[in-house]
């Protein structure tokens, strides 16, 4: 039993820090933010280097061969420097390749993922805006040796830099999950704003848009296992994203009652503003415990690795929202200016809270399974 | 990072297991002969001092074993050894302050319930703030100090044989200067033990008076006057880990709940169907399980000797807080079933183990989480502790440092 980091591991975090202080500055995320495209392709590329976007695929693609613990780590700091871009939804895509995907699927897509020469995105809501793989209601209908998808596809993250979309369809075999091409006659992209300028959304629909064979991931019916493998993944690494927000925001929040004086003294000095912060750390440290116990789980195949998945999003998201409203809350009145950064990670949670199965999805599975 | 258990970590589990489902009792121990003897029991089995080093009658055991025992004793939902503040930090506290003599004359008796112990820190005038106690210590000249003053919250009052005792020695220096401590016996004359009632009903705490007793010169434990720094490791080690054995115990109370909420009607269906209430359960079986993970990270970091003890302070916060929320959803989720005290003329009640070690409902388990958060430094006390030694913040103006 060993909850700590090896110094591998160590060594990653501190590495990933050191990179993203240099070039994912709050002042480099707010050009972003103003940015028609929202991410920075110079930064995926230096991310390739770094090895980060091969970091869970096999060393045969060009990847290091490491799991969701390293992944987690990295994510940590990402959510940590509010990062633009499109690196979760990329590895989604990747990882659900390299897990069920043909070789030729993998041939195509995995070495060009490690080198930094595509990005992904995944089209996991449909219409009736529900996490529930059951509940996808986009359609595939066979036309000739392949067939044409239609449907409605919001809230698609950066689906406007992806050179792969990974699309969930039903058909007479059930639900299959499509790798589409963005360039395809029937895929219309309409951008919305949301509140986080470094999430970037686009809303997609499909009006007959033709796949073929090749485009079936993990087999034809085989879609829900597909979907749900990838959710998890996803909610542990929004998770670890939401965690880092909130660690930055905590540790602003402390740096700043040691300084700011009112009545004389540092403001934590007062109790009232102490104890708010020992209650951030709290929510904190716990959802770092719930982050990285999910992580392994998921690398160690462990029984309740899907439960963990579950319990690490829905803690993380009600944590980090508290954790970067109070650190609003201990600064006062420049904590709520536009140019004080507090908001980046207070929207960059946010944002994240609704991805990848919102609490009352995530509770819903647990209560499922707890009461079974 | 590797969770997984380690094979002769599953093993001891597996041993621990059998042991308990084969040995505890069917019938919960009411008398204190019948608890000394499942103490003695339990000893004898190797399951009681299990942190203690094996010279001193210990099993010189890891912290992942001493979890592991007390994982198995909550899901077998066996009786705690009645010596459970002895075990936990006086005997540790002699171990580690004590003379040789003090260690021959008390441990063994201690460690088999021969001897039961209390402890005499808390007055009615000292709480949170612990140091500002005034029950005094007399140097009577020969080979013994004369001990008045009161105490309060005394858990095992009435049973206990000895105390570890906090009593001023010198009270013309700055408050945490003057106190010293001593192993102090309840049984002798001049020591009268009054039990009060809790609001749950029951008395497992106590008023002591101490009107000129005796505590021997032999018997002060450490320095003269440094009596506030071994009270600070003593409250180190009670924020110890009894981490596994807590979560399941609030495992097998959501348990409990479950079947309940799935055999109770309201608003003519079954709760388990009501949307609101499924909402309730995933929501606090994701707390129940948070603390889950985040025991197994405190006692990864006790099991490679790590310092825990000012982070022991949030662990604190956090498991005390939740039982808290934990008991509320439950007994808001049962409604009027939630009010339900044990005896109720009512099968759907289940009767379980609450936080206190004694049966009750989930009404009695709501009552007892108040006390946690109370007792072992409030959290307002964790707080402190973690605001100013864990994230750094400068120490409040406080009247008393300022006269000190």
């Amino acid at each position: 039993m060993d909850f700590a980091f090896t110094s591998d591991q160590q060594l990653l975090k501190s590495s990933a820090r050191a990179f993203l202080d240099e070039r994912c500055k709050p002042a480099a995320v707010r050009l972003l933010w103003e940015d028609a495209r929202g991410a920075s392709d110079a930064m995926w590329k230096e991310m390739a280097q770094l090895g980060w976007l091969g970091l869970a695929l096999p060393e045969a693609h060009g990847g290091s061969d490491l799991g969701m613990v390293e992944t987690a780590l990295l994510l940590e700091e990402l959510g940590r420097a509010s990062y633009p871009g499109p690196y979760l939804p990329t590895m989604l895509v990747a990882t659900a390749i390299n897990r069920v995907g043909t070789d030729a699927q993998k041939g195509r897509w995995l070495p060009a993922v490690s080198s930094g020469s595509a990005r992904g995105a995944v089209a996991l809501l449909d219409g009736e805006l529900s996490w529930s793989p059951e509940a996808i209601t986009t359609r595939a209908s066979s036309a000739g040796t392949g067939w044409k998808l239609s449907g409605t596809k919001p809230f698609v993250a950066w689906a406007h830099l992806a050179d792969v979309l990974l699309v969930p369809a039903r058909g007479a075999e059930g639900t299959t999950v499509f790798l589409v091409d963005p360039a395809s006659p029937g895929i219309k992209q309409t951008p919305v704003t949301g509140m986080d300028l470094a999430t970037r959304w686009v809303n997609l629909t499909l009006d007959g848009v033709p796949v073929g064979l090749d485009a079936v991931l993990g087999g034809l019916g085989k879609g829900q296992g597909v979907l749900e493998s990838m959710l998890r993944m996803g909610a542990v690494g929004a998770a670890a994203e939401m965690l880092g927000a909130g660690r930055r925001c905590l540790d602003m929040a402390v740096e700043y009652a040691k300084v700011r004086e009112q009545f004389g003294q540092p403001i934590g000095s007062f109790q009232a503003i102490r104890h708010k912060c020992a209650e951030m750390l709290l929510e904190v440290e716990n959802t770092h415990a719930a982050v990285y116990y999910a992580a392994w789980a998921l690398d160690a195949g462990a029984d309740d690795a899907d439960l963990a998945a579950s319990v690490a999003k829905a803690y993380a998201g009600d944590a980090s929202r508290k954790v970067c409203g109070e650190a609003i809350q201990v600064h006062g009145g420049i904590g709520f200016t536009w140019e004080y950064d507090l908001h980046l990670y207070f929207k960059r949670a946010k944002a994240l809270e609704v991805q990848y199965g919102d609490a009352d999805y995530h509770r819903e599975l647990i209560t499922r399974r707890v009461t079974a | 990072m590797d969770l997984n258990y380690a094979p002769e970590d599953r093993a001891f589990r597996e041993a621990t297991r059998r042991w308990f489902q084969a040995n505890t009792p069917k019938v919960e121990p009411k008398t204190l002969a019948e608890r000394k003897a499942w103490h003695r029991t339990m000893y004898d089995a190797g399951y009681v001092g299990m942190l203690w080093p094996k010279e001193y009658g210990g099993r010189g055991a890891t912290p992942m074993q001493q979890a592991i025992v007390q994982d198995e004793m909550a899901r077998a939902e066996a009786p705690p050894p009645i010596n459970g503040l002895g075990i936990g930090f006086i005997g540790p506290t002699i171990i580690v302050h004590g003379t040789e003599a003090q260690k021959q004359r008390y441990l063994q008796k201690m460690l088999t319930a021969e001897e039961i112990w209390c402890q005499l820190y808390s007055e009615p005038n000292a709480g949170s703030d612990l140091a500002g106690l005034k029950t005094r210590a007399e140097d009577a000249g020969d080979d013994f100090f004369v001990i008045s003053g009161q105490k309060i919250w005394t858990s095992s009052g009435p049973i206990a044989d000895w105390g570890i005792l906090l009593a001023r020695t010198d009270s013309k220096v700055p408050k945490h200067k003057g106190i010293s401590c001593f192993l102090f016996n309840m049984r002798q004359p001049g020591v009268d033990v009054r039990p009060l009632k809790q609001i749950t009903g029951s008395s497992l705490f106590s008023e002591v008076f101490m009107t000129g007793a005796r505590a021997e010169k032999s018997d002060l434990i450490g320095k003269l006057n440094g009596g506030w720094e071994i009270a600070q490791t003593t409250l180190g080690y009670e924020r110890g880990a009894n981490s596994l054995g807590r979560v399941t115990r609030y495992l097998t109370a959501f348990h409990h709940l479950v079947r309940m909420v799935k055999e109770l009607k309201r608003n003519g269906k079954a709760l388990i169907d009501d949307p609101v209430v499924r909402a309730k359960l995933g929501k606090i079986f994701t707390e129940l399980e948070v603390q889950r993970y985040a025991a197994l990270r405190v006692l990864s970091a006790l099991s490679k000797g790590e310092p825990i003890s000012a982070a022991s302070s949030i662990t604190k916060l956090s498991y005390t807080e939740f039982e808290k929320r934990f008991f509320e959803l439950g007994v808001e989720i049962l409604g009027p079933w939630g009010q339900l005290m044990p005896g109720s003329p009512d099968d759907v009640v289940e009767e379980m183990s609450t936080s206190s070690g004694e049966p009750g409902t989930f009404a009695t388990a709501y009552l007892w989480s108040r006390a946690g958060t109370i007792y072992s430094g409030s959290s307002e006390i964790q707080k402190n502790v973690i605001g100013e030694r864990v994230l750094g913040l400068p120490k409040e103006v406080r009247a008393d440092r300022m006269k000190g």
